[in-house]
């Protein structure tokens, strides 16, 4: 089993962290607005935010594994709610790499595989280097055009 | 390349002159706000305009829009000013359904929809052609999926000789291509309606599309009209009138509460006069100004009795008229299906698209030893009303619905597994804390309004057993030889045969709750087209280790299936794998 | 790898420049009915919308690529989330060709690919010259009717 690069932790609680501050703007205009929130509350609610974004971002990392099988792509996440799903490559329909502008500050790519489902339709790998992801795309494509001939749906 | 019934040039035009008139005056009124240089007094003449430059819009549309069968694939091309030309492989088709509002069967107009797995929204929508040309297109996609098929399978096979296409091995699916084929070979004997006969169009007579290098699909494209259904139409189920009532009585549709709504907000003034008079004789107040709190009391008891009475009573009719003369055959390699008392609707599923299916009753139907079955493909967007499924049973007899499940997907009577008695501990938790979230909200109105005595409302907590016990009960699963079957639900029932061959994707989830627990859920995932509230096939709370074992086994099955069917191709068998 | 035909960023140029002109109309509205708001201050917006719409195509252009590979086609394009996506042949489902009013005047033309993957999210290549796009057209409808007669497993 593979984990994911380290440095998708400190890409994660970046984010965590955009979220604590957008909440911390969204009290704010409440405060101005609506009722009074002391600034005290406001400084604790975010702090609060902080941390339990950086201990979740810190177990994300953790618990994520993924791995190339012989007939599937096999995936463990979730801190909440673990989820193992595994996606045959007969079932993958296309593949994307992409990476957004905070992925590109961290050097740092994400695969998404996209199937015919209802649910889980596209699984995502995130915090993988740019090389790795490139190589992970050209594997599933190859893997799911040998896999099988007859269509997927 | 053929054109659209010229009927429809007249509904674009309408359709689009009514569509521009409002954008114009819209635009106009609101542009006028914003700068003074624009007058709102322009409306009078936007509007016009706009109708005019809408109808002709929408006439030029009937005339660039333009679809054609082709060998390979079946194209349309449409758009004034943003084209959009389109090719649709046949064996990507998915559905193809026919449909017929009231004024449509009047004037002998049909629409027709092309569904494949690809995109959001109904891939080729054909409004309108005629109903002889629909009926032809419906066939054509027909036979020349089994073609391409069949060409396919020659192709794959060079070693193999002909013969053993014909070998008594060959299975009913290719037979049957077989026999559609000789039988379309000689249809052109048949006087082609729209050569002479009185049914001519003017859409079909220049059309019949195709390559004029291939003499036999173009003779076979001017066959058209009613027979060209092909004769060998085998009926597989009717709804009985019996079976219609007790399918329109027992089932109900949240689309008629929810019309109701819309109607109630529409004409609230009326809708209320209608419930203080119905409210009156029971002792309700006399007009909505004027009344005693009991009189207030009565006139909502009597209200909400209305409202469910009468969003029942739209749920049968609806339910009636939907399903009112109910058919199911097999044509070749499809199932055709027919329904509808004022809107007509006809469709056809490929057998080797059909994903899953299930069987769903609800409490009373269960009661009453009846079951619906219910057949699902990929080719819906989601944005589709049917739902992403479509009936194969509305309702029979128990025992007639699994018997014909058994026959459609090959599956045998399933031994169901329940999950551990720890689940049921589980939703006993669950339904508990429902319980107490409820008691809590009693206690807050009872410190906000003159009620008090909110622990009456601690009466919820009895139903709390029953629930999770039935909650319990519907739950089970078995793995069989060639599917996966899922139960699940008290108040609709449903139960998912999967053929492991239509696997997506397989997820062990388990939340916080469940870890401590030890329990996991299943998601089986197949390449349906559900709707946001029906969800994927889930076995709910079983142990992990269970679970890990359905999940694995999933795995490795689909694989075996797919050998399988690699190899059934290669000998030139089919398999029906659903 | 081919690039996208160079007229393109003239279309792309005059989506945002459609989206500069509905901003300051929106801005315009907002003047006379909300708050006012300083007629220089409009033009400065709807400029500098131009001026970013202006620099997006550019680097847009620059950046989309795309290749018909033996078994999928490849596309790689975005500005600030950057995408690679292979659509093995297998498994497209359709192809369209369209084009829209503006990329009808610049004599330019698309190819949407669609797999039972991509629900809403198609796969789209702007800016073929409309001889190109039908080709393609042609190439993706043959492969993706082929990949199926070959029956390798």
């Amino acid at each position: 089993m593979e984990s994911l690069h380290p440095r998708v932790r400190l890409l994660w609680i970046a984010q965590e962290a955009l979220a604590a501050i957008a909440l911390g703007v969204g009290l704010a205009a409440v405060d101005r607005w609506l009722v009074d929130v002391p600034t005290v509350a406001l400084g604790v609610v975010v702090a609060l935010g902080f941390v339990l974004g950086v201990a979740y971002a810190v177990r994300r990392y953790g618990v994520w594994r993924f791995e190339i099988e012989s007939d599937a792509l096999y995936l463990e996440r979730g801190v909440v709610t673990f989820v193992e799903t595994a996606v045959p490559f007969v079932r993958v329909q296309h593949v994307d790499t992409q990476f957004g502008p905070v992925e590109r500050v961290f050097g740092l790519s994400s695969v998404v595989v996209y199937t015919a489902g209802s649910r889980n339709a596209d699984v995502r790998i995130p915090g993988l280097t740019p090389e790795r992801a490139e190589r992970i795309q050209d594997t599933l494509r190859q893997l799911a055009t040998e896999s099988d001939a007859t269509d997927a749906v | 390349m053929n054109r659209l019934h010229p009927l429809s040039a007249a509904a674009y035009a309408l359709q689009y002159g009514f569509l521009w008139l409002s954008v114009a005056s819209i635009l106009t009124l609101l542009l006028g706000g914003i700068f003074d240089a624009i007058e709102s007094a322009w409306v009078s003449l936007a509007a016009p305009v706009g109708l005019v430059a809408g109808a002709a819009y929408g006439i030029a549309y009937y005339y660039r829009f333009e679809y054609g069968i082709t060998p390979d694939t079946f194209d349309v091309a449409s758009g004034v000013l943003a084209r959009r030309s389109r090719e649709i492989p046949y064996e990507r088709i998915q559905n193809v359904d026919v449909r017929q509002g009231v004024f449509q069967r009047l004037l002998g107009l049909a629409v027709v929809s092309i569904e494949t797995a690809g995109g959001g929204s109904t891939e080729a929508a054909l409004n309108f052609v005629s109903e002889s040309e629909a009926t032809r297109l419906q066939h054509q996609i027909r036979t020349r999926t089994a073609e391409v098929k069949d060409r396919r399978r020659g192709r794959g096979r060079p070693d193999a000789s002909a013969a053993d296409e014909r070998s008594p091995a060959t299975d009913e699916a290719s037979s049957d291509a077989e026999t559609e084929r000789t039988s379309a070979a000689t249809d052109p004997d048949e006087p082609a309606p729209d050569d002479d006969g009185p049914t001519a169009e003017p859409d079909s007579t220049d059309g019949t599309t195709t390559s004029d290098s291939d003499p036999v699909s173009d003779g076979r494209d001017r066959v058209a009209g009613p027979d060209s259904r092909g004769p060998r139409r085998e009926q597989l189920f009717a709804l009985e009138a019996r079976e219609l009532l007790l399918y329109s009585f027992t089932s109900f549709r949240p689309a008629a509460a929810a019309a109701l709504l819309g109607l109630f907000f529409f004409a609230t003034d009326l809708a209320i006069d209608l419930l203080v008079s119905a409210a009156r004789p029971f002792g309700g107040p006399a007009n909505l100004g004027e009344g005693s709190p009991t009189s207030y009391g009565i006139l909502t008891v009597v209200s909400v009795v209305n409202g469910v009475v009468t969003a029942y009573v739209l749920s049968v009719v609806y339910t009636f008229a939907a399903y009112y003369d109910f058919r199911l055959g097999r044509a070749g390699g499809d199932f055709v299906y027919e329904r509808g008392l004022l809107q007509r609707y006809s469709g056809s599923i490929p057998v080797e698209k059909v994903q899953s299916v299930t069987v769903t009753a609800n409490p009373l139907q269960r009661l009453i030893g009846y079951a619906g079955l219910w057949v699902e493909t990929a080719g819906y967007g989601p944005e589709s009303d049917s739902g992403g499924s479509q009936s194969a049973v509305p309702l029979a007899d128990q025992g007639r619905v699994h018997r014909f499940t058994e026959t459609l997907t090959g599956v045998e009577s399933p031994r169901f597994r329940s999950p551990p008695t720890t689940a049921l501990r589980r939703y006993l938790a669950r339904y508990a804390i429902v319980a107490a979230l409820v008691v809590a909200a009693a206690f807050a109105v009872a410190q906000f309004t003159p009620l008090e005595r909110w622990y009456l409302a601690a009466v919820v907590f009895v139903a709390v057993p029953p629930a999770a016990y039935l909650k319990y009960v519907n739950l089970g699963y078995y793995v069989g030889e060639g599917h996966l079957v899922v139960r699940r639900g008290f108040w609709k029932r449903k139960t998912t045969v999967i053929p492991y061959y239509r696997i997506q994707t397989v997820s062990t989830r388990r939340t916080v709750f469940q870890r401590r627990l030890g329990l996991a859920s299943l998601v089986v995932d197949t390449a349906s087209s559900r709707s946001f509230f029906w969800t994927s096939p889930t076995i709910y709370d079983v142990d992990l280790k269970d679970a890990r074992d359905v999940h694995g086994t999933g795995r490795k099955r689909l694989q075996t299936a797919l050998r399988e069917r690699a190899r059934a191709d290669d000998s030139g068998l089919t398999i029906d794998f659903t | 790898m081919e690039a996208l035909h160079p007229r393109i960023r003239l279309f792309w140029i005059a989506k945002g420049a459609i989206g500069a002109i509905a901003l300051g109309v929106v801005l315009a509205a907002v003047d006379q009915w909300v708050t006012d708001v300083p007629t220089a201050a409009i033009a400065a917006v709807v400029l500098l919308g131009l001026g970013l719409g202006i620099a997006y195509a550019v680097q847009l252009y620059r950046v989309w690529q795309y290749e018909v590979q033996s078994d999928a086609l490849y596309l790689e394009r975005g500005v600030l989330t950057f995408v690679e996506t292979s659509v093995p042949f297998v498994r497209v489902q359709h192809v369209d060709t369209q084009f829209g009013p503006i990329e009808r005047a610049l004599g330019l033309s698309s190819v949407v690919v669609y797999t039972a993957g991509s629900r809403n999210a198609d796969v789209r290549i702007p800016g073929l010259t409309p001889d190109r796009a039908r080709d393609l057209q042609d190439t993706l409808r043959k492969l993706a009717v082929e990949s199926e007669a070959d029956d390798g497993v």
